[in-house]
């Protein structure tokens, strides 16, 4: 079975969130769960009834700029906490790929995270708590909205990258920061034969910089952002004025540095074409122009690959436009790696299973059962072994 | 088994000195830092290598039987203690550092190793273990896994979570399981950050894989001096809405500042004051003093009388000192010291402060603060002396009505010390009995058995599914 729009009256609270879920308890309908739709695509295909779009569950619910802590309801798109925390200078300092209207629950239940990760960390470190309705339509919370916390057991945590199977999440609390004094960007031409890389990436690591992003891009993705058309690294620095200022100095002594606009990040957050793959492969940092060569020797074939990769993380990630006839054989390849290659989005026909470990595995199923003993909540997603 | 034949199998593994029966050898672990709860453990055994450790679980696996562990026993929830017959399993010989990795800037290292031993093995490397409990120079890595645990320094660079990348874990059922990826990413549940905090409930940390931090370029550490807990107060919600982020914001109010300055670790503060705040503020050179400058601005638009930059590390180090032994200066005072831990929205500090004022006079006792204010994480300390029953008891009901405070100002019950035994009474003032469930049942997916370090954490009978069961409820209190 596949998904088919909703029928009922649209979600605006956490009871009716309740309400959707013991209805399909009741009727043994599971729910495919939807923000704004932005990943309806990604993930491995749910087999659900019907649609919980949570959509219509937006709002900022409670906002403390001197505690630098937000909690708005699930289905508020990133954009409009950006414009908000925007007018007192401060930020969710999470830039996960796709649209800026993709929403803060489907954000945190993907656990997706962007180029800041570089300097801020993944949606785990940075929400603060949540409220969620779990498969037996029971509301729970986790943490609190306070920056520090260690009562209990760590819900929040658990159903952050859940991708929904372990309950609906209506509510986030997330930590916010200044926005910096001053930012700027900078593209450094790189060569990326991995020797010069590495030296690159070496300098980089001990120099007096400290950037709050360094992606490396291939010459496609870097022309797409009028970047030029060989490889670059670019970097994001933020701080105050003196400090950038000399953060500026050192960057240019890494290589041939030019000033990058300020929307490419945008640019690259968007970048994807729609419909295209995406799979990412991660290692040690130390590893990374291993793993980029991988990755660039697997897309060769394909036409308009896009790469990139997060260098202090030790991930690339390869976007590869739809129709691509090579598509399959630009996976296998990937998949050959001996670190881990995580597949972001594939046309159904494509996915494979992760990597297993019978106890982890057994674990993760348990913990399904317990959040979820009806699956109910985006069923296969995740794709657990019964 | 038997007791006997159980401590024969045990040391069948460990050897006979690693096993402790004697009540009077069992003292030591009757209790952790929390010095009001004690109990003698029936049992302590202290495996000698990895290897023993999981020959020891597996044991008590096939003999259903619970155990707690137990690291340099630090704790300040009572977490480490033995209920029921329990078997302690001391970490205190796992304490290698197993490799470390300068590029990656990870390390890896055995669950019984000391804190502080792990930044000193990575400095060589220009590198440290950003997480600094004030305890750090004696709690080890698995209690911090345990706890979360912070410190005064996880302001700027987060707690234990942020820090740990994978973990080997040992689970009730003595089956190993590797949660998280060191190198890479992860898959699936966030089964590594459910680990981290679950207070020995979940299992056993074998092997902790974290990440390093470089040092800083450059530290600037700041003193602060107030005729006001308030005013003191007032300039850190400055500081922290400013968007400086201080590697450390830490608050002493004018009793502790008295403890201090009248113990071997006086650090020069200033005896008349009624609030100091240690600031520190680090990261690259190039615009520090820019910051610094700043805060300095804040501090004194907030009332400071005297804002001091320590001029060498020597300096700085007396200023640290005075902080990081503030407890055992204020031990001193008093025969016993219970410490609290709660956390509330950075903006009601000044108002929180006060009513923790209010309340301790009203109850008639001496509270002592000492904590990670840029936080919001409270250290309300109360000295006294337990054998004088009416003040044991004000100082209960004092500590009730701070707790409540914290939480109706939008707070928690726990900041970084944990639940163990010690906040079970105040989890539902926080939690749902369906969020209370949710964990119990978490729970049971690591340990179905509930032998992992039973009664803490999650009192039982505020759960929904405890509170529904009407045969449960006519038992005893319960918990998980
Ligand atoms: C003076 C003083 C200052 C302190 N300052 C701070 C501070 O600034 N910040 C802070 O966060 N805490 C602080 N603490 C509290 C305490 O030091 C921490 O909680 C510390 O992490 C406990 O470590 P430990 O090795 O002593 O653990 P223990 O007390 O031995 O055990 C604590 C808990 O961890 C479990 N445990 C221990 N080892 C393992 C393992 N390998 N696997 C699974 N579970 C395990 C135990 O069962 C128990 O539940 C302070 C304590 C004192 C006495």
């Amino acid at each position: 079975m596949t998904a088919t729009t909703g029928t009922a009256t649209p979600v605006r609270t956490t009871a009716d969130v309740v309400e959707r879920v013991r209805e399909a308890v009741a009727r043994a309908t599971p729910l495919r769960i939807v923000g704004r739709g932005g990943w309806l695509d990604a993930g491995h295909p749910v087999r659900a009834a019907h649609v919980l779009a949570l959509d219509g569950l937006t709002g900022i619910v409670d906002y403390t700029p001197g505690d630098l802590t937000l909690t708005a309801r699930a289905g508020t798109p990133l954009a409009e906490i950006a414009r908000a925390t925007m007018a007192e200078r401060q930020w969710l300092a999470l830039d996960p790929f796709g649209s800026p209207h993709g929403t803060l629950g489907a954000t945190v239940a993907t656990a997706s995270a962007g180029p800041l990760a570089h300097a801020f960390g993944t949606p785990r470190d940075n929400v603060l708590g949540l409220e969620a309705v779990t498969g037996d339509a029971r509301v729970i919370r986790g943490g609190g909205r306070v920056v520090k916390n260690v009562a209990g057991f760590d819900l929040t945590r658990l159903l952050t990258g859940s991708w929904g199977t372990l309950g609906v999440i209506t509510e986030v609390t997330v930590r916010l920061r200044a926005l910096p004094e001053v930012e700027e960007s900078w593209a450094i031409a790189t060569p990326d034969d991995p020797p010069t890389l590495d030296a690159l990436l070496a300098r980089l690591r001990t120099a007096s910089v400290a950037p709050l992003a360094a992606e490396l891009l291939n010459p496609a993705l870097a022309a797409r952002l009028a970047l030029g058309d060989r490889p670059v690294l670019l970097l994001r620095l933020g701080a105050n004025a003196e400090s950038v200022r000399a953060q500026r100095e050192q960057v240019a002594m890494l290589g041939d540095a030019r000033p990058a606009p300020s929307e490419v990040w945008s640019a690259l957050r968007e970048c994807e074409p729609p419909g295209a793959a995406v799979l990412r492969c991660s290692a040690l940092p130390s590893r990374l122009p291993e793993t980029w060569a991988l990755a660039c020797r697997s897309t060769h074939a394909v036409p308009d690959a896009l790469l990139h990769a997060s260098v202090g993380r030790g991930i690339v990630r390869c976007i590869i436009p739809p129709g691509a006839l090579t598509l399959g054989d630009a996976i296998r390849a990937l998949r050959a790696f001996d670190g881990t290659v995580i597949a972001e989005r594939l046309p159904a026909e494509h996915w494979f299973p992760s990597k297993s470990d019978p106890v982890r595995d057994r674990l993760a199923r348990d913990v399904a059962r317990a959040f979820d003993p009806h699956r109910v909540l985006n069923p296969g997603i995740l794709e657990l072994a019964p | 088994m038997n007791r006997d034949a159980l401590v024969a199998a045990l040391r069948e593994i460990v050897g006979a000195r690693g096993v402790l029966t004697r009540p009077s050898e069992l003292l030591a672990y009757s209790a952790d830092g929390l010095p009001t709860y004690r109990k003698v453990p029936p049992l302590a055994v202290f495996p000698g290598s990895r290897e023993e450790l999981i020959r020891v679980v597996r044991l008590l696996a096939a003999e259903h039987h619970p155990f707690v562990p137990r690291g340099a026993g630090t704790g300040l929830s009572a977490g480490a203690l033995a209920e029921g017959d329990a078997v302690v399993i001391g970490l205190n010989r796992l304490t290698q550092i197993l490799s470390i990795d300068p590029v990656n800037r990870l390390a890896v290292v055995e669950p019984g190793a000391v804190n502080l031993t792990l930044t000193r093995a990575a400095t060589p490397y220009g590198l440290h273990y950003a997480p600094d409990p004030s305890s750090q120079s004696a709690c080890t890595i698995g209690g911090n896994v345990a706890e979360n645990s912070g410190g005064p320094h996880c302001l700027k660079y987060g707690v234990t979570l942020n820090h740990v990348v994978a973990i080997t874990a040992i689970l009730a059922s003595g089956e190993l399981v590797t949660l998280g990826n060191a190198a890479g990413e992860s898959e699936g549940y966030d089964l590594l950050g459910a680990f981290i905090g679950s207070e020995g409930c979940f299992g056993i940390a074998v092997d902790v894989t974290v990440r390093l931090t470089p040092n800083p370029e450059a530290v600037r550490t700041m003193l602060a001096d107030f005729t006001s807990i308030e005013a003191g107060a007032r300039a850190t919600s400055a500081i922290i809405a400013s968007g400086i982020v201080p590697a450390a914001l830490e608050m002493m109010d004018g009793p502790t500042i008295r403890a201090v300055e009248a113990s071997i670790y006086a650090a020069g503060y200033p005896a008349d004051a009624d609030a100091v705040l240690l600031i520190e503020l680090d990261g690259l050179a190039a615009g520090l003093d820019a910051d610094v400058r700043l805060v300095e601005r804040l501090c004194r638009d907030a009332g400071a009388r005297d804002v001091r930059i320590a001029r060498d590390e020597a300096e700085r180090a007396r200023l640290w000192q005075g902080r990081k032994k503030a407890f055992g200066a204020m031990g001193r005072v008093a025969p016993d010291l219970v410490v609290q831990d709660a956390v509330i929205p950075r903006t009601r500090l000044p108002d929180v402060l006060r009513t923790i004022h209010a309340i301790a006079e009203r109850w008639g006792i001496q509270v002592c603060n000492v904590f990670h204010a840029g936080d919001g994480n409270l250290h309300p300390n109360i000295g006294f002396d337990s054998r004088n029953a009416d003040e044991a008891d004000r100082v209960h009901h004092a500590m009730r009505e701070i707790m409540r405070a914290c939480v109706e100002a939008g707070g928690t019950i726990t900041g970084e010390h944990g639940v163990g035994l010690d906040k079970l009474e105040y989890m539902p003032l926080i939690f749902s009995p369906d969020s209370l469930d949710a964990q119990c049942r978490l729970r049971t997916v690591f340990d179905p058995e509930r032998r992992a370090n039973p009664g803490k954490v999650v009192p039982v009978h505020a759960c929904r599914e405890w509170t529904m069961a009407p045969a449960a409820r006519a038992s005893r209190v319960e918990v998980a």
